[in-house]
């Protein structure tokens, strides 16, 4: 670990910068299409910063669906992050209010993910945080304005990019696995949320599960907790 | 647009906020830090899956392309542990199966 931790996170972020670049973008093109401009795309970037509920703003906005059943479809997809966010305090004790409040401000499901793939990073080093989702959401709104503006011209779907956040997700869903205790959590969450994704709307699948494996760690005995943290880079 | 924009803003920030605010100052029972320790494999097991046996209407069906890139995915991320490994070998993998399938 160095000590400048703000550096640090810069670094960590750059997988997420990779993902976050063709998506961006991706949503530049569409957001165009329903009629923002370039500015407007740059400034929900900026301000919401939700891949998930972005997408689904701009078609409905196309759809010509007016602001709030949108703004009310945003709050429902992001109340996932009520239990992300709710982990994240487990690390950040000793942090002030304001710096919460930025650290919040650019909380998503790949800066989470990253984060707490290895939580001596983050513990009381709201510098390496912000380092992190700093990077992350320059990234995003990089990619978001110019897919805005150059969208036509650069091809974001080529040299496998689409699958970049996949795989991303899928090495950090095996950094978690910390004991056999955690692989059934894995196998059973994963194939409940297949069946969920199909009755349930919008992303409440996610939430959902993650609500199952806060109640399945709350039930566990308590020497499953002090697995030990796994390095990455 | 502007007040859509700043509605979204809000009701993004919120639920971000909200419970690192007061969790932060809460002296937590040993069961809820336990508990909250297992959100990060919840989030990531409902993440993964459903991309790989998921159409995006929610129909269960496997998704090839997903599928056949993520297994090496998997096994690679196992044993090496590499994040940037992983998305270069996923990548090109995925990229390659475009072209066959």
């Amino acid at each position: 670990m160095d000590n400048h931790p703000f550096r640090e996170g810069i670094k960590a972020a750059l997988p997420i910068v990779l993902g976050y670049l063709p998506v961006g973008m991706a949503f530049g093109v569409l957001a165009l299409k329903a009629g923002l401009s370039p500015f407007e795309v740059g400034l929900m970037s900026l301000l919401v910063y939700a891949g998930a509920s972005q997408f689904i703003a701009v078609d409905m906005l196309s759809k010509g669906i007016v602001w709030f059943p949108i703004v009310l479809t945003t709050l429902l997809i992001n109340l996932r992050h009520l239990l992300m966010s709710s982990t994240f305090s487990l690390y950040l004790k000793n942090t002030r209010l304001a710096v919460l409040g930025l650290i919040s401000a650019q909380l998503t499901d790949e800066s989470f993910a990253l984060a707490t793939s290895n939580t001596s990073k983050i513990s009381n080093r709201p510098k390496y945080l912000l380092g992190l989702q700093m990077t992350s959401h320059i990234a995003w709104i990089a990619g978001s304005v110019g897919g805005a503006l150059f969208g036509g011209l650069i091809n974001h779907e080529g040299f496998g990019l689409p699958f970049a956040l996949t795989a991303l997700f899928i090495c950090l869903l095996v950094l978690q696995v910390k004991s056999p205790i955690h692989l059934w959590v894995m196998g059973a969450l994963g194939v409940f949320s297949i069946f969920l994704k199909g009755i349930l709307p919008g992303n409440w699948y996610i939430f959902l599960s993650a609500l199952v494996a806060l109640g399945i760690g709350m039930v566990m005995n308590p020497k499953a907790r002090n697995s030990k943290t796994q390095d990455c880079d | 647009m502007l007040w859509l924009i700043l509605g979204m803003a809000i009701v993004t920030f919120l639920p971000r906020f909200l419970p690192m605010a007061f969790l932060t100052r809460w002296v937590m029972p040993e069961r809820v830090k336990r508990g909250l320790d297992y959100i990060p494999i919840g989030i990531l097991s409902s993440i993964v899956f459903p991309i790989l046996f998921t159409s995006g209407g929610g129909k269960v069906e496997i998704q090839a392309q997903y599928l056949f890139a993520a297994i090496p995915v998997f096994v690679f991320a196992w044993k090496v542990r590499s994040l940037w490994g992983s998305v270069v070998l996923g990548m090109a993998i995925y990229w390659g199966l475009g072209f066959v399938l």
